[in-house]
């Protein structure tokens, strides 16, 4: 991958999250429970959010990360692989989404790695801190839920 | 001294709150008897004597199902121990349980006014007190049941949701029939909480008080499998009540989850109660334990595991928490119990996968160490673990206590019945009505993991919907 641009490379972050989106709908269509599928129609809409703010961000023309570390509880890091399907429940589609967050995060930082240009690789940085973001919001919701305080 | 304005008599003798005898530790590790072991009439109205008798009682607020704990208590001071019981009974249908499993520190003791200055009344051991006193008195009196109504109510679920919507609306004249999976009814109380916590011949007397009260009641029956929610509907139950629980188990998803050895707590004690392992040698069941157990989570299910590994012969049982003791949500007086019985505590760590040997049986697991974060809007502090902080620990027997969820098969099988993201039936929360007619639901399979009373209060509020329903229905 090649970018010569901030809008190249946000146009290419845009395309992405349009992507998972559009995978998000798919399996929203395809579960058997009707709240499983709400859950993805929102996967779906989180994701175009974030499409939304990568665009504004296009019009102001830089993005940089903020200088505050996102929490990492390393959730998506030890959990195993699941498989997406008609079945899937709710736990499930979280670590679906976190592993999902997490490589794009993961790709972000090795594009800014192997980038020189500091701008560009200021915009990389700031793209893998909104997916560490948006992972955090996964590994949240699942920790709060799997691991039950009053269990 | 300065007087307490809710009092009628302020001026009491001081009494101390009077100490429970209890099996001593070496002799209570090595059997399933009940730990504490009950008070005596004389202790028993000691202790009621300390009661205020408040005119505006708090305690009654505490109380999930608003027990009239003042007039329960004055009955124990008048040594009417029989009455004291039919005045719990009034709201509470399953004292002798409720005396021993609900966490009155966070009910009705929390609000006791004796607990601002000093120690709350020990509502709950008086409660087990007269509950148990009833029992021994021989055959409990029936109540009077009103005339049969001629309308049929099919409950699923013989947990205490489910065994008390059947007592009430038996009481109304109306006929029963519960629907349970397993082979002994009670639910958490018979396959969950370990015996040495609720003896299993009190709950089957209360299960027994039931059947006497004309409730059919047929076990082994898996509602959603051979026969569905609609089959039960069309073949004259006028309405149903899901009582099904939360038993489905949480994992964490990690590694090695699936390793021989490596049990959810759902399972290990539902083997250990059903199959009586806690009467071994007597009953040829036993449950296989290794000598090295660990089990995960920091809860009340977690320690109810470790004392019960540890009653089976384990050698040495941990407990991994992923945080501080302080923030434990199990009971204080079970974490001390598990303390004093030489459960090891393992706090701030976490496990991130369990190690294999060459067949395929669980040896130990890799843990990282956790530290606490910022505690978050609800007040919950967040975990993360503490890079490069791995550390392996040997065991051959892993428990996950760490959760439990709703099970699929009665939503899958009714499409009309609407569920959450996690499962769990979304249900009226004063009627226990669910999006589909005719059907009602309460306990956990509606809330999550709770409490037995919390269950048996939505047992209650459901069985007056379901009366409404029923007697408006004759009208027509
Ligand atoms: C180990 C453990 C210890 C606990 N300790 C305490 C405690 O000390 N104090 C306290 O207040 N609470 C405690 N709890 C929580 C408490 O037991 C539950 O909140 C309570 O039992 C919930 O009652 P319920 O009637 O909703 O469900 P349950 O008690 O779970 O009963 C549900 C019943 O429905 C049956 N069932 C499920 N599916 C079907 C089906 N498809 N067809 C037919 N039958 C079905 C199940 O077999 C079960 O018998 C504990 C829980 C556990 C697991
Ligand atoms: S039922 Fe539970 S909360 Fe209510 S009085 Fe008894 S012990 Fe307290």
């Amino acid at each position: 991958m090649n970018f010569q641009s901030v809008g190249e490379i946000l146009d290419f972050a845009v395309a992405k999250e349009e992507q998972s989106a559009q995978f998000y709908d798919s399996l929203a269509a395809q579960v058997r429970q009707e709240s499983m599928a709400e859950v993805f129609r929102e996967l779906a809409r989180e994701e175009l959010q974030h499409k939304a703010k990568l665009l504004e961000v296009k019009q102001g023309g830089t993005f940089q990360p903020a200088p505050e570390e996102v929490a990492d509880l390393k959730i998506a890091e030890y959990v195993v692989d699941v498989e997406p399907g008609p079945e899937m429940s709710y736990p499930d589609a979280l670590i679906l989404a976190m592993k999902m967050e997490k490589a794009a995060f993961k790709l972000y930082n090795d594009l800014a790695v192997s980038t020189k240009d500091a701008v560009l690789r200021g915009t990389f940085l700031a793209l893998a801190q909104e997916e560490a973001r948006h992972k955090l919001r996964f590994e949240l919701e699942y920790d709060r839920n799997v691991h039950q305080d009053d269990y | 001294m300065e007087e307490n304005p809710q009092a009628e008599k302020p001026k009491k003798e001081k009494i101390p709150r009077q100490k429970m005898p209890e099996q001593n530790v070496s002799a209570r590790i090595r059997n399933f008897n009940e730990v504490p072991l009950g008070y005596d009439p004389e202790t028993a109205q000691r202790e009621a004597r300390r009661c205020l008798q408040c005119k505006n009682p708090q305690c009654v607020d505490g109380c999930p199902v608003e027990i009239d704990i003042p007039a329960f208590l004055q009955l124990v001071v008048d040594g009417k121990f029989v009455e004291a019981a039919h005045k719990i009974k009034e709201k509470n249908v399953l004292p002798a349980v409720c005396g021993r499993v609900c966490p009155q520190e966070d009910q009705c003791e929390k609000q006791c006014i004796l607990g601002i200055r000093g120690e709350p009344c020990a509502i709950g051991s008086l409660e087990r007190f007269v509950a148990d006193w009833e029992a021994d008195q021989g055959e409990t009196i029936l109540p009077s049941l009103l005339p049969p109504t001629g309308h049929k109510v099919a409950v699923v679920g013989a947990g205490p949701s489910g065994l008390t919507v059947a007592f009430d609306l038996a009481l109304l004249g109306h006929d029963v029939t519960i629907f349970e999976a397993l082979h002994e009814p009670g639910g958490v109380l018979m396959y969950g909480i370990p015996e040495f916590r609720l003896p299993k011949a009190i709950v089957k007397r209360e299960v027994e008080f039931l059947r006497r009260l004309g409730v059919k009641l047929y076990t082994s029956v898996v509602i959603g499998r051979t026969i569905e929610v609609d089959d039960l509907l069309k073949s004259g139950f006028e309405a149903v009540f899901l009582a099904v629980g939360a038993g489905l188990p949480m994992f964490m998803k990690i590694p090695g989850e699936n390793l021989n050895g490596v049990f959810s707590a759902n399972e290990f004690l539902t083997r250990v109660n059903l199959m009586k392992a806690y009467d071994f040698p007597d009953v040829d069941t036993p449950v296989w334990v290794g000598k090295n157990v660990a089990v995960i989570g920091g809860g009340n299910v977690a320690m109810d595991c470790a004392r019960t590994a540890l009653r089976l012969g384990a050698k040495r049982v941990s407990v991994i928490y992923r945080r501080s003791r302080s923030e434990m949500p199990a009971r204080h007086e079970e974490i001390v119990r598990a303390e004093e019985e030489g459960i090891i505590f393992f706090f701030l760590t976490n496990p991130i996968r369990y190690l294999s040997d060459e067949k395929f049986w669980v040896r130990g697991m890799e843990c990282v160490r956790m530290e606490l974060g910022q505690p978050d809007s609800s007040g919950r502090r967040s975990v993360k673990p503490i890079p490069d902080s791995e550390q392996i620990i040997d065991f051959d027997t892993i428990i996950v206590a760490i959760g439990a969820g709703a099970n699929p098969i009665i939503a899958s099988t009714t499409p009309d019945l609407k569920t959450n993201r996690w499962g769990y039936y979304i249900a009226d929360e004063e009627t226990g009505l669910t999006s589909k007619p005719r059907v009602f639901a309460g306990g956990d399979i509606v809330t999550g993991s709770a409490t037995v009373i919390s269950a048996m209060g939505a047992g209650r509020r459901s069985a007056r919907a379901i009366h409404k329903l029923l007697m408006e229905s004759k009208k027509v």
